[in-house]
């Protein structure tokens, strides 16, 4: 029973998803109920995969009982295994807090709900997946439904939801061009097979043609500058309601993906015409980092700021990750997920203050610390964790991953770590000078904070510090299945 | 200059490929209309599909299926069928993708009254 684990927490928020009109083409007001219920299973069942997969090492999954390379593999080790528990405790909580926020329109919108859960499942699937054409198949079904989620809002966001797919479809396909270059060059789309075959054909242009497609292809998926423009329209116009779930998890997990082919096909030293490519993609992880950074700083809607916040950290993870040693490995990947959670945090607050007091604008917030100490709070947990103060998760991620450089010997890479935290510190500055300054002429009413809204932020803001005390354990499992070959 | 030329005549698939591929990409940049830009997005997508076709052929090769379990088999005389299966796979990707961004494109034109991208950004503001 446990070795079909990876394949339920598939199963069950698609097949929820697919009978979902059935279930409640009567009653409307099920569907969230319904979604709520399987999302709190899946939590459950992710629970039990984590324990499984420590305990009893990674679970290699073949579909319908036909071995790998022949038939299609899915790996389940302790990386998917937590990154699938804080993807579904994110959906979970984002419903919950759905509740408060979700406009009238699509509070009973039978195919809204689908969509999410459609998109939890094809995300499951580009953690799970261990074969190259797999990860293509569910990034696009995770990916179509996130166009249609982005665009639900009506009116602005449908122009940003077109150009999101316009982007995204066009990075899908330079990534089915580069896996079928790796395939002609390699004969097996395997992850595993490939990097068995791979490295004596390092000086193929095919292979390098490929790996640059591929990473150009995922570039664009997980908003790496300057592949980024699709993302701060788009994630400041879709639905207040849905917002934490896009943004904690369609970008993180297209990193993953990356992350996995990088690990298993790139390894330290590599060199395509005397190019080292690891240091190449950390610098481009410096960049990212920096920029991303720096263009959140100067802006004046607090949603594109925290989305902008969000594309310097994919920076950050892309750096760790690229350190070529376990420390920065294993700091990148704890800073993913700690990042998963800030984002989810980030935009259920943006999503809050629109919702109770009608303020986007760094202008608009002012005074608003007065009125809600909930969103206060959050937002300083929040911001000890963006900032990287502990006992927050980000601090120990963040922490590693300039061990990691210094380890290395990237002292620039140290560096630009450090910068990008003083441009985060920085920009939630400007955010606290407005929220807590003198109100400006209009006063706002004291609003009571709905008990969803309370339990919503309540849980995120705790899982962050959860994360921080757990952290040392965390590197332990994630360090040991690196140093035993697995990622 | 003139052996790249040669190498490049030898494989007039792949000039194929490469020319679709860049005219989608042109396309899609520099066409205000939104149903011509996913146009390009099409041809781009198709190009790729032509590429992978273009790899799998092989001459004088059959379906891979085997008639009978008794006799020994040949590789060199079936044609690699994964090829085709990612063929058919992406199809059906590109044509969800063509769905979602038609519902996405008439869903603007009944919001904005115009499928001009241009108009639409003036809209906007």
């Amino acid at each position: 029973m446990s070795s079909h684990l990876p394949i339920l927490l598939f199963l069950v928020p698609f097949v929820m998803g697919v009978s979902m009109p059935i279930l409640a083409a009567k009653r409307r007001s099920w569907c969230q109920h319904l979604t709520l219920g399987t999302f709190g299973l899946m939590l459950i069942l992710s629970m039990v995969n984590l324990q499984v997969v420590l305990t009893e090492g990674p679970i290699e999954y073949a579909f319908g009982g036909w071995a790998v390379p022949v038939g299609i593999g899915w790996l389940d080790d302790p990386l998917a295994a937590i990154v699938i528990l804080t993807l579904s405790f994110v959906s979970f909580i984002s419903i919950i807090y759905g509740r408060v926020v979700v406009s009238s329109k699509l509070e009973k919108n039978v195919q809204y709900y689908t969509l999410i859960l459609i998109l939890v499942s094809g995300l499951v699937g580009v953690v799970f997946a261990a074969d190259l054409f797999n990860v293509f198949v569910f990034l696009e079904v995770a990916a179509l439904t996130g166009y249609a989620l982005v665009g639900a809002a009506g009116g602005k966001s449908l122009v940003y939801a077109l150009r999101y797919l316009l982007l995204g479809s066009f990075g899908a396909t330079l990534y089915l061009l580069g896996l079928s270059h790796l395939y002609v060059a390699t004969g097996t789309l395997n992850m595993a097979d490939i990097a068995l075959v791979l490295p004596g054909l390092m000086t193929s242009t095919a292979v390098a043609a490929g790996l640059i497609y591929i990473f150009l292809g995922l570039s664009i998926k997980m908003a790496l500058i300057p592949l980024h423009s699709w993302l701060p329209d788009a994630y400041a116009n879709a639905p207040s309601s849905v917002t934490p779930l896009l943004a904690s998890t369609v970008t993180k997990v297209a990193l993953l993906a990356w992350v996995r082919i990088e690990y298993s096909l790139i390894t330290p030293g590599v060199e395509v015409s005397h190019v080292p490519v690891l240091v190449l993609l950390e610098e481009i992880g410096v960049f990212a980092a920096l920029i991303g950074g720096a263009l959140a700083l100067i802006q004046t809607d607090i949603k594109r700021m925290f989305a902008y916040g969000g594309i310097s950290h994919i920076g950050l993870i892309l750096i760790g990750v690229s350190l070529g040693n376990a420390t920065g490995f294993v700091g990148g990947m704890f800073y993913l997920i700690n990042d998963a959670v800030m984002q989810a945090a980030l935009f259920m607050i943006a999503g809050a203050v629109l919702h109770y007091y009608r303020a986007s604008t760094l202008e608009q917030l002012r005074g608003v610390g007065r009125k809600s100490p909930w969103l206060t709070a959050a937002l300083v947990v929040v911001a000890v964790a963006m900032v990287g103060l502990p006992p927050t998760g980000g601090f120990f991620g963040k922490w590693n991953i300039i061990l990691g450089a210094l380890e290395a010997q990237h002292y620039f890479a140290a560096f630009a770590v450090i910068a990008s935290t003083l441009l985060t510190l920085g920009y939630f500055l400007r955010i606290f000078a407005c929220w807590f300054h003198q109100p400006a002429s209009v006063e706002f009413k004291p609003i009571e904070i709905s008990k969803s809204m309370r339990i919503s932020l309540g849980t995120i803001c705790v899982s962050m510090i959860v994360l921080g005390l757990m952290s040392d354990s965390i590197f332990q499992f994630l360090l040991a299945s690196v140093a035993s070959g697995g990622a | 200059m003139v052996e790249l030329l040669q190498t490049w005549l030898q494989r007039p698939n792949f000039i194929v490929f490469v020319i679709l591929f860049l005219w989608g990409i042109y396309i899609m940049a520099a066409h205000p209309n939104l149903v011509k830009k996913l146009i390009g997005l099409y041809i781009v997508q198709t190009s790729v599909i032509f590429f992978l076709v273009a790899f799998s052929a092989k001459e004088g090769a059959t379906v891979p299926i085997i008639l009978s379990g008794t006799t020994s088999v040949n590789p060199l005389d079936y044609a690699n069928p994964l090829p085709h299966v990612l063929t058919v796979t992406a199809i059906v990707v590109q044509i969800a993708t063509l769905g979602v961004s038609l519902a996405l494109v008439s869903a603007i034109h009944k919001r904005f009254g115009s499928l001009d991208e241009d108009e639409v950004m003036e809209q906007l503001g």
